[in-house]
């Protein structure tokens, strides 16, 4: 075997080191630390406790907060997906208008998140737009069990562009050929949608549905902006509750924890979910 | 492969002279300069440009050095910007920091401690007004804040709906204005306006009876939460919307700026808790010329008169300080800077451009003679400072929190005193955490 060239990685390695691992190894060693207010300033002389800040997390909320994230983001990444696959679909073919079509399915995405969660803090307020809609007046969007479904509804509603894009790029790829050939089958649209299209998504999607969730549960904007800070316990969500201990609390050690925690809980099913539907694009063109 | 080569020696120098560059060190060419970070106003902001140009003018004119400003947008702008300087030990040289703020950053221990000679700099601690050095430091010998402008609280109310009520004057007890907000809760009008969904405002209402009741919330180092002044102040805070239906049932939704929108629509008696900076907003609505700023009720709920331990709190002191960076290597010139924004010519200048009100006593007392200012100057005079702990930042997010939980209970119109007990124990336990790791 020829020697491969691998110094050739140097820089890109260099960059991950510096942008990825240092930043995680600094993180993983401030959760150990006692560092907030009173240290930050010799924060490099604040007190080692350990797994303090860790059991701390885990008496203070924390696994309510990925809970309530990881349910959130699952949810949300369900629901977006049939509204995704649907208006790539319908935008999948060319007719008059349809790239004013598309235009204005993106308008949710391009909209910054800021001003998405604005016009809807504005919408759900008591004697607010929706509550008239509804004929529901007075009920309670911002605040209390139904906040949980009002931040479903807005990320629904901000996300599901995302899915379409994906679902819209890989229907492009279809080849003509599987379209000609399903046609000259006698195919009717039912199961050349379920039986010819649709498999072609299926990694594109799974990719998207990946990606998704990681968003949501990342997204910090739109709770922050809805709700405000201290936040309804029931959208307590991750980045919420790092925020609130982190900035409020200037409990930086104990936000690290957090973090640390939160990571390690939502990456074990992420592998798992890696593991079980193989995005590895090579191996599946392999067995196409 | 040579461009390529050309390329990466390009980028890595390019690279290291960034580095360099923002490793480098102040005052790098030209005279000297200081940098002072301040708030951005976002009501009046090219009014504070011309202030700024103005106040830089005149300190180039006074010491030949330049002003660089900073503004933060929003409190954790500027708490990022303290951490990364502190931490760093570079950045501004001056801070305006509000004033619940002032423990936290006293906390890190980053900014000068004031003695005689720095007070001596800034024109002596004579020439402010002595309830806004309330908040400087935790005891005279350790302040770190100097006073530079006041936002005092006050209510504002409507004086056509109160004069129709048949009430002559603004109430000076929490319980009369209960009372008088009954009296103008007619039809579609409201006796009261209160954002029960501000991040900040319910604390301050809970703060100010309980004190006005003899307890300053924290002692020393213990919380006192589970206390029945605060329960009381919680039940006379909720029972406005819940029992006594003064209030809009909208409010459940409201922050502050709603809430004075909806005072503005001149249907509302009262607004319970605001400051002189509304002026514009209150002019600009159905309400212009037809309201009142009055002071805030300084008599405990359920009590006629103030116990003998009780403070007369009329506002929670309230905003900016002055501080000025441990790590600074321009000190000197950093308090010529805040001298000349804390002398009297200036101070009057910021009231004019942006309605923030003077922290010298001189500025403050020319401005008595006006008459709809008289009682936000009397406001001031009569603020008392919230605790001074590193905690209280802590505290504050616990009584604010037991609101943010109680917004549903609150909505459905009943909240129990059970169900008000089991947030306080929630709220005590936090804050006396937060107390307990205070250094």
């Amino acid at each position: 075997m020829r020697q491969r060239p691998l110094w050739l990685l140097a820089p890109g390695g260099a960059l991950m080191i510096l942008v990825i691992l240092l930043p995680l190894g600094l993180a993983g060693w401030i959760s150990t630390i006692d560092l907030d207010q009173y240290t930050l300033r010799r924060w490099v002389q604040a007190p080692f406790i350990g797994l303090g800040n860790y059991t701390e997390s885990l008496g203070s909320g924390l696994l309510h907060s990925i809970w309530i994230s990881v349910s959130f983001a699952v949810l949300s990444t369900l629901a977006t997906i049939p509204i995704g696959i649907a208006a790539a679909l319908v935008t999948q073919n060319a007719y008059r208008g349809r790239a004013l079509v598309r235009a204005v399915f993106l308008i949710p995405y391009v909209l910054p998140s800021f001003v998405v969660a604005t016009v809807w803090r504005t919408m759900l307020q008591p004697d607010g737009v929706v509550n008239n809609w509804l004929g529901a007046d007075g009920s309670l969007w911002l605040s209390g069990p139904r906040s949980y479904w009002a931040l479903i509804l807005v990320e629904i509603w901000a996300a599901w562009p995302f899915i379409y894009l994906m679902a819209l790029a890989a229907l492009q790829s279809v080849d003509h050929e599987v379209h000609e050939a399903s046609a000259v089958d006698g195919a009717t649209w039912w199961p050349k949608l379920t039986r010819v299209v649709l498999p072609y998504l299926r990694g594109p999607v799974l990719l998207a549905c990946l990606l998704a969730t990681l968003n949501h549960i990342n997204n910090f904007t739109l709770p922050f902006v809805l709700f405000g800070a201290p936040a309804p316990d029931d959208v307590n969500v991750m980045p919420m509750l790092v925020y609130v201990t982190s900035f409020q609390s200037l409990r930086f050690g104990l936000s690290a924890a957090m973090a640390v925690v939160s990571l390690i809980i939502i990456a074990i099913p992420l592998f798992a979910y890696l593991r079980a539907v193989r995005l590895d694009v090579h191996e599946e063109g392999g067995r196409r | 492969m040579r461009s390529s080569k050309t390329l990466a020696g390009t980028a890595i120098l390019t690279l290291t002279l960034a580095m360099a560059a923002c490793g480098g060190g102040d005052d790098s060419g030209g005279g000297k300069s200081i940098n002072v970070l301040i708030a951005a106003n976002t009501q009046y902001p090219q009014e504070q440009q011309a202030w700024q140009k103005s106040i830089a003018e005149q300190f180039r004119t006074q010491t030949g050095a330049d002003v660089k400003w900073e503004t933060f947008a929003s409190a954790n702008d500027e708490l990022t910007k303290i951490q990364t300087s502190v931490v760093s030990g570079s950045g501004p040289d001056v801070y305006a920091v509000g004033t619940t703020f002032t423990p936290t950053a006293y906390s890190t221990k980053a900014f000068v401690t004031l003695g005689d000679e720095q007070w001596k700099q800034v024109g002596g601690k004579e020439k402010f007004i002595p309830s806004a050095l309330g908040i400087s430091g935790p005891d005279e010998q350790n302040q770190i804040g100097i006073p530079w402008v006041g936002r005092p609280f006050v209510m504002v109310y409507n004086t056509e709906l109160l004069k129709a009520a048949g009430i002559d004057k603004p109430a000076t007890t929490w319980d009369e204005l209960t009372e008088q907000a009954k009296k103008l809760t007619t039809g579609d009008q409201h006796g009261l306006a209160v954002a029960y969904k501000d991040n900040f405002d319910p604390w301050k209402f809970i703060w100010g009876m309980s004190a006005q009741a003899g307890n300053p919330i924290v002692d020393g180092k213990t919380a006192r939460i589970q206390d029945p002044a605060v329960q009381k102040a919680y039940q006379t805070y909720f029972g406005w919307l819940a029992t006594d239906k003064v209030v809009d049932p909208a409010a459940v939704g409201w922050t502050n700026s709603q809430a004075i929108a909806a005072f503005a629509e001149g249907k509302t008696g009262y607004m319970a808790l605001t400051s002189a900076l509304a002026t514009k907003a209150l002019d600009a609505g159905a309400v212009k010329g037809k309201w009142q700023f009055a002071l805030l009720p300084t008599v405990p709920p359920g009590a006629t008169s103030r116990p003998a331990n009780g403070v007369e709190a009329a506002s929670i002191l309230s905003g900016d300080n002055l501080l000025v960076a441990d790590y600074s290597k321009n000190k000197d010139l950093a308090f010529q800077f805040v001298r000349l924004i804390t002398d009297e010519p200036a101070q009057l200048e910021i009231y004019k451009q942006l309605g923030q009100l003077p922290s010298n006593a001189a500025a403050a007392q020319s401005l008595q003679s006006d008459p709809k200012l008289k009682v936000v100057v009397e406001a001031q005079q009569k603020s008392v400072a919230t605790p001074f702990s590193g905690a209280w930042a802590d505290v504050q997010l616990a009584l604010t929190n037991a609101v943010v939980q109680s917004i549903p209970d609150l909505s459905k119109g009943s909240i129990s005193t059970a169900t008000i007990d089991g947030r306080l124990a929630d709220a005590q336990k936090k804050a006396q955490s937060a107390l307990d790791r205070a250094k």
